[in-house]
């Protein structure tokens, strides 16, 4: 009851809410985007991340929960216990490690094949535009395969971390395309 | 989505997902009575699935029990029994959620009514028979703690819970069939996954905190909790052999013309092993890269395997086919051991002692009374022979050492300093060969013996003070090949046992020896003087020797000769006890127990454990 209030409520007033889920291979950038969108205008230093971080970001009355689970190898039989209740599956990729497109090929289809992810929009960043030989958005999405997705809203937007170039474009795209409610 | 199609008919077009459509219809007011097929099923696909099945699971489940046809809501009980005695901890741990318990009992009213329903009447009865297993016999119980929680609700609220068949609720113990170590890494794994997506889920800080550290657990970057399921296997191991040795006890005492009866112990007995037999062999593939081990569980395989053949030809009253059967798992059985720091473990399996008789106790639950009555130093066992340490328990690396403690004696009330020592020095040429040391297995620190610290009134650092003993020290020069001294009696031979007696206590680094003996004047008296050489080359400092006898004597410590000890210095430390109360006669079997600890360089050494018999009257 409360919480068909707060959905109407969330309806009159247009604050949504958004369970965003980060994962990519290690080294993508994932918790540089994330403290950077959190800390838009600080430098962010980071390390490799041994279990996950998780922050609240609103941006266009949206509040995004925002869950980076990290990415080493170790680590990823763990992500499926974070897809529950996912409505935003971000997936970060270093456009400049080309010789580990095809793992992340890999690894982002057997998320998005897992049932509880199914109605995820996906978003990806390909990440580090910045470094040297890096692979245009268009190269990534078709080393990712993305094009032979089917029932999957996707979106492929360049960033680079860093300096925050591209990371709210990306929230914009989900922003505009979250349909299905939060779950409870 | 083979489910989909099978029940696409009703629930197709309502949104549900294939697992709330088959709840729904393993629920389904068609059915008089509870389906199992259907139900199984429902199992089989939250164990299937995981994740987030066995929450969905238990709360479309849940829906269905607060439903208003009564019918319905049985129907739903009936699936959750089957879920919580199938599914384990993912579910269990669903169920005993604050959410899941307070939707279970919302529609109790706020005081009992006369009798409950038949839905309170059930949902009472589960309360009851979770509380007296899993929250009692599940390994994760401490996550299971609600449960118990509202069972004290209900019963302040004053509910009155039935009375529950423990035998019907005993699957829901674990079981106690051997199991492998991937087995039971594999359950673990399984736990800590259901426990971290609980976690994700609740998402408060304190959660969020603790999921963090199951993460780095299951990820294998926080190895300190390991658990080691080689050792636990090879416990499991010892258990099915603990069995099989019961069972062939049995059977040997079997006599001709009684039967085995259907259904008693020995049926019970023999499944156990039975079912134990594959898992062996399972273990065996598992082992490979460790041959040892292999051999070791083939040997026991072997054994288990004649027992059960005998058990087989002695129930069919074939006694002497069953008798030719060679006794495999008594005798000559090999066991699993005990290492040094009390774990067992697959690589130290070491042949047991060959028990002397048929009915000797099985080794693990000797040692283990063995240890109990030392707990408590009350000892009614007849003394072991020639029991003396294992291996040294280094511990830590203590602080910097001070010299000798000089404190005046005076400051030690716990000991009445008797001074009349009148033993005459004990010739080095004594009584019998030294006793020959045996492993044994090294127990935890047991025995507590009275505060001997401060060491005190040690007169200089330097052992070599007027003592009553000097004569004994420079009797037993300091040599270096000091084990290899073979002592030997110039006393003359009393009718039984010497009134003196010279016995290795240890001989490791430090070597203790006991010289006891009986004085005349004191005849309920018995003097001991411990002995103590360095056998290594390098000084020993802080040496402290504890020592505990049974509560029926009395024992007064005097204060060591001296803490320090010079390489290879044979008897540079003494110090004399008197045990007081023992009746002559019974000198043989009084027991002991001593701890020492001492350093060597910087590192600090504890060693403990029984002292053989004293080998006097």
């Amino acid at each position: 009851m409360g919480g068909q209030v707060s959905k109407i409520m969330g309806k009159i007033f247009g604050t949504k809410e958004m369970r965003i889920l980060m994962l990519g291979l290690d080294a993508a950038g994932k918790t540089t985007i994330l403290y950077k969108l959190k800390l838009t205008n600080q430098d962010v230093t980071t390390i490799p991340t041994v279990g996950f971080n998780v922050e609240s970001v609103t941006y266009k009355n949206v509040k995004f929960n925002v869950w980076d689970v990290g990415g080493q190898d170790k680590i990823r039989p763990l992500w499926r216990h974070y897809y529950s209740g996912t409505q935003g599956l971000i997936f970060v990729v270093d456009s400049s490690d080309t010789a580990r497109i095809e793992e992340a090929r890999s690894e982002l289809h057997k998320i998005i094949n897992d049932r509880e992810m199914k109605d995820a929009l996906l978003l990806v960043f390909a990440n580090k535009q910045d470094v040297q030989g890096h692979l245009s958005p268009e190269e990534v999405t078709s080393a990712l395969q993305l094009n032979k997705l089917k029932d999957k809203l996707w979106y492929v937007a360049p960033s680079v971390a860093t300096d925050g170039t591209g990371i709210f474009e990306g929230l914009a795209w989900l922003s505009n395309n979250v349909k299905t409610p939060p779950q409870k | 989505m083979a489910a989909r199609d099978r029940y696409g008919g009703v629930f197709a077009d309502l949104g549900f997902t294939p697992l709330q459509r088959a709840i729904r219809n393993a629920c389904d007011l068609s059915h008089y009575e509870p389906n199992l097929a259907l139900n199984l099923e429902v199992a089989d696909l939250i164990n299937s699935k995981k994740g987030n099945a066995p929450r969905e699971a238990a709360f479309e489940i849940v829906r269905l029990i607060n439903s208003r046809n009564q019918n319905v809501a049985l129907l739903a009980l009936a699936l959750l029994d089957i879920c919580v005695k199938n599914c384990g901890y993912p579910f269990q741990l669903q169920i005993s959620t604050k959410e899941f318990l307070n939707e279970l009992v919302r529609r109790f009213p706020e005081r009992p009514g006369l009798r409950p329903s038949r839905v309170q009447h059930r949902i009472l009865e589960s309360i009851e028979e979770w509380r007296q297993t899993i929250c009692q016999t599940s390994r994760y119980k401490e996550d299971l703690g609600h449960i118990r929680d509202m069972h004290r609700l209900l019963l302040y609220k004053g509910y009155v819970f039935p009375e529950i068949r423990t035998e019907d609720a005993a699957v829901l113990n674990p079981s106690d069939n051997l199991r492998s170590a991937e087995e039971m890494e594999e359950e673990e794994r399984e736990a800590q996954s259901a426990k971290l997506q609980e976690l994700i889920r609740r998402g408060t800080p304190a959660d969020l905190q603790e999921a963090n550290r199951l993460m780095k657990i299951m990820a294998g970057y926080d190895n300190r909790h390991k658990t080691d399921y080689r050792a636990k296997a090879a416990e499991e191991v010892a258990k099915v052999q603990q069995k099989a040795k019961i069972l062939e006890e049995m059977l040997q005492s079997q006599q001709p013309g009684e039967t085995v009866a259907e259904g008693d112990v020995f049926e019970e007995l023999a499944n156990a092993l039975r079912s134990a037999h594959p898992k062996i062999q399972r273990m065996c593939e598992e082992e490979s890269d460790d041959p040892e081990a292999v051999h070791k569980l083939l040997e026991i395989n072997d054994s288990i395997h004649r027992t059960i053949e005998r058990y087989k030809l002695t129930k069919k009253g074939d006694l002497e086919a069953a008798s030719r059967i060679p006794k495999g798992t008594l005798g000559t059985t090999t066991g699993v051991s005990t290492n040094a720091n009390n774990e067992l473990s697959l690589i130290d399996f070491d042949p047991e002692p060959p028990s002397s008789n048929g009915n000797a106790p099985a080794a693990p639950t000797g040692a283990t009374s063995l240890e109990n009555d030392l707990l408590g130093l009350s000892l009614d066992e007849p003394a072991p022979g020639g029991i003396s340490l294992g291996p040294a328990n280094p511990a830590g690396p203590s602080a910097a050492s001070s010299g000798p403690e000089p404190s005046p004696g005076g400051s030690r009330p716990n000991y009445d300093i008797l001074s009349s020592l009148n033993s005459s020095p004990v010739p080095s040429q004594s009584s019998t060969p030294v006793a020959r040391v045996q492993q044994q297995q090294q127990q935890q620190t047991t025995a507590t013996p009275p505060p001997v610290d401060p060491f005190a009134s040690l007169v200089s650092a330097s052992p070599r003070n007027a003592s009553p003993f000097q004569g004994a020290k420079t009797a037993a020069p300091a040599a270096p090949e000091e084990d290899e001294w073979d002592f030997t009696s110039s006393l003359p031979e009393s009718n039984a046992l010497p009134s003196t007696n010279r016995v290795t206590v240890l001989a490791s680094a430090l070597r203790i020896e006991f010289v006891a003996r009986r004085s005349p004047q004191q005849p309920r008296q018995i003097q001991v003087v411990a002995l103590f050489s360095n056998a290594i080359n390098e000084p020993m400092r802080e040496l402290h020797f504890q020592v505990a006898v049974e509560k029926a004597y009395t024992l007064h410590l005097r204060p060591q000769t001296g803490r320090d000890m010079a390489p290879q210095q044979a008897n540079g430390v003494q110090q004399e006890m008197m045990m007081d109360g023992v009746d002559v006669g019974k000198g043989n079997s009084l027991r002991m127990r001593f701890r020492v600890s001492y350093q060597v360089g910087s590192k600090r050494m504890e060693e403990q454990g029984m002292v053989p018999p004293l080998g006097i009257a």
